[in-house]
């Protein structure tokens, strides 16, 4: 068994501890199972505190705990730059769309769209957009997960990356919404924890002095490094690092399973609670990976930037090592083992929750409500959902061992957020507040916001690292991250489509729909009782 | 389950809510505080990313010992998040609230449930939503 020569005995113990631990909540969750609003929404039954753990369970990738450590050990102040924006989107989220989702919608982005626009043009364009954006999402993680258990226990690429999607589908064909839900709190739960305790161990070598851990970061570097306490180290194209910023400040209010989240809670209140929970957790956990990654530095120092691999991803599973006692020793693999532990359950957790965002889409928007009208039952959907879960995941599953571990992750996920940022969130932030917006608008809004996002992408240096023509970008676009044109792209679209057009009853239902989402009158309700 | 079947919610008189003085006095208010909230958090969000962008030197100058200003204007943006959240929670449960019960009291309680706050609403559930 050449494959499984190396692999770490300590990672796996724990690995099959959280795994055990997630299945049994998933057989749990499958006892409970009694139809689409448990399946999708966990029978709104999830409290404020609880869906604010889940949010962050949702939100926290690996990108972000490994990502992002390891891009401020490299890069010092512009890893961090990431997390403020990451951050700053949940008032985006907080002030324009949580309760107002909880209010007006059921299942999907699509039921608030097509709440006043004309139902099948208007949940086609939304599942479109949900779609896309999940699909970059889901085989950007998978990638992430296959590259980052190879490196931490030693499984192969392929295999690491079979067993996390075949979890995965176990949560949420079985499970749906309520195991996915659990299993992503547990997770934040672990990731905090985790990152609390990495923390203090950094903290312990510079007598609990924050001051002291930044000097001694800066000094710990070589005339070679590219950590800096200031920015333009990592982003040094000033109006590419304006673009990304616009795109993460908004792009989480057009993340499909994070809006999706909002629906598991009984009412809009608990919704607003949520955010606020999410935010502290969020904000808490990006001040701590600020200790992580420069922890890394002081520990690792410039000696270290070869073993952390691209984009430092292995920077903090090696600070753990380091930490515990170095390599070999008892206290360092355990660390290790621990770390990679709670990377595992942060990639199954979120990888979950788009999953299941992707199929109530296909399911719900497509299926139901497009293809077969609402005259389906309520099981025949559910039904349906686990298949479309099934597909998408397979999918995801091969094409991210085809594609394989050169698929750029952070590029991937960079696009997923500048197409929810062009395309979910003007749609939806129109949808709510402006009287004429029409079903035009919506779909205009929408394809624009997706086409020009992928589009821009396509042609984008990312894709064409040359510096000629020939190897070039083909048409001299020189914007890695296309938000700050995608976005105003996106809302023109819905503005000009809904200027051009004009539609009956889109402005009329926007009564019932105004009031529905200030006041939570005929709001979903949680199923009874637990 | 997840659709209550009652098929009164047809006759919500959606348009005479929203005439109303309680429904306005509530998108006002809430909008009065929404608005400027919005418009403070991304201008001194985008600020942040435009000084970043454009002078990347000043932020890398030192305040105190390793401590730069990068740090110090990032640190402000977690304050403002966690502030601006617990303003708005506070402000919710003080005033939005409150007035969004008024604002549709007509149509609350009347299936006799005893009125925890947005447990209510039971009386609106419009009949396209009750497809089975």
């Amino acid at each position: 068994m050449s494959v499984l020569a190396a692999v770490n005995v300590e990672a796996v113990v724990i690995f099959s501890i959280v795994l055990s631990i997630t299945l049994l909540i998933t057989y749990w969750a499958s006892k409970r199972m009694t139809g689409t609003s448990t399946f999708y929404a966990a029978g709104r039954q999830i409290t404020g505190f609880q869906n604010g753990l889940a949010i962050s369970g949702d939100y926290l990738s690996a990108a972000s705990f490994l990502g992002i450590a390891g891009l401020i050990y490299l890069y010092g102040f512009d890893g961090f730059l990431y997390s403020i924006g990451f951050l700053v989107a949940f008032l985006t989220v907080m002030f324009l769309l949580a309760e107002r989702m909880r209010n007006a919608g059921k299942y999907t982005i699509a039921d608030v769209l097509s709440f006043r626009l004309n139902e099948r043009p208007a949940r086609t364009a939304a599942a479109l957009g949900t779609l896309s954006v999940v699909a970059f999402y889901l085989i950007a993680q998978m990638v992430g997960a296959g590259v980052l258990i190879q490196a931490l226990v030693g499984i192969d690429f392929t295999l690491a990356v079979i067993l996390t999607g075949g979890f995965m589908l176990c949560y949420v064909i079985f499970g749906g919404m309520l195991a996915t839900t659990w299993v992503q709190i547990i997770k934040a739960v672990l990731l905090m924890t985790g990152i609390i305790v990495m923390s203090l161990f950094v903290l312990e070598r510079v007598g609990f002095n924050p001051i002291e851990l930044f000097n001694r970061a800066e000094a710990n570097t070589t005339p070679e490094s590219t950590f800096s306490l200031g920015p333009g180290t990592y982003l040094d194209t000033p109006l590419d690092t304006v673009s990304l910023g616009l795109a993460l400040v908004l792009g989480t209010a057009g993340l499909p399973h994070i809006l999706m989240r909002f629906f598991t809670v009984p009412n809009a209140r608990a919704a607003r609670s949520s955010v606020v929970w999410a935010m502290c957790l969020i904000g808490c956990f990006y001040l701590l990976t600020t200790f992580i990654g420069f922890g890394a530095r002081v520990v690792l120092g410039e000696a270290g930037v070869e073993a952390a691999g691209t984009g430092g991803n292995l920077a903090a599973p090696n600070l753990a090592t380091a930490l515990g006692g170095g390599e070999g020793t008892f206290g360092g693999d355990l660390f290790l083992a621990v770390i990679a532990g709670v990377a595992f359950a942060t990639i199954l957790a979120v990888v979950a929750g788009l999953v299941l965002s992707a199929s109530s889409a296909v399911a719900h928007d497509i299926w139901s409500s497009i293809i077969r009208k609402g005259q389906d039952s309520e099981k025949e959907e559910v039904w349906v959902a686990r298949v479309a879960a099934a597909t998408i995941g397979i999918i995801a599953i091969v094409i991210a061992v085809i594609g394989g571990s050169g698929l750029n992750v952070s590029f991937m996920v960079g696009l997923a957020f500048a197409i929810a940022a062009s395309a979910n969130f003007p749609a939806l932030l129109l949808a709510l507040t402006w009287r004429r917006f029409n079903t035009t608008g919506a779909v205009c809004g929408v394809v624009l916001g997706v086409v020009s996002a992928i589009g821009l992408i396509i042609v984008s240096p990312g894709v064409w690292p040359g510096a000629d023509s020939e190897t070039g970008s083909p048409i001299g676009w020189t914007l890695a991250n296309p938000g700050i044109v995608s976005i105003p792209l996106g809302f023109l679209g819905c503005i000009v489509g809904t200027l051009v057009s004009s539609e009956r009853g889109a402005e009329r239902s926007f009564h019932e729909l105004f009031v529905r989402s200030e006041t939570g009158l005929g709001a979903e309700k949680a199923l009874p009782g637990h | 389950m997840a659709e209550p079947s009652d098929r009164a919610g047809t006759q919500i008189d959606w348009e005479a809510i929203e005439r109303s003085p309680e429904f306005q006095e509530l998108v006002t208010r809430r909008r009065r505080f929404v608005l400027p909230c919005t418009v403070f958090f991304l201008a001194w969000y985008m600020a942040f990313i435009l000084v970043c962008a454009y002078a990347p030197d000043f932020m890398g100058e030192s305040v105190y010992q390793g401590l730069t200003v990068g740090y110090c204007y990032a640190l402000t943006q977690f304050v403002m998040v966690f502030g601006l959240g617990l303003l708005y929670l506070r402000k919710s449960d003080k005033e939005f609230d409150p007035l969004a019960e008024r604002a549709i009291e007509a149509y609350a309680d009347d299936e006799g449930h005893p009125g925890a706050r947005f447990g209510r609403e039971r009386a609106g559930a419009p009949a396209r939503e009750a497809r089975r």
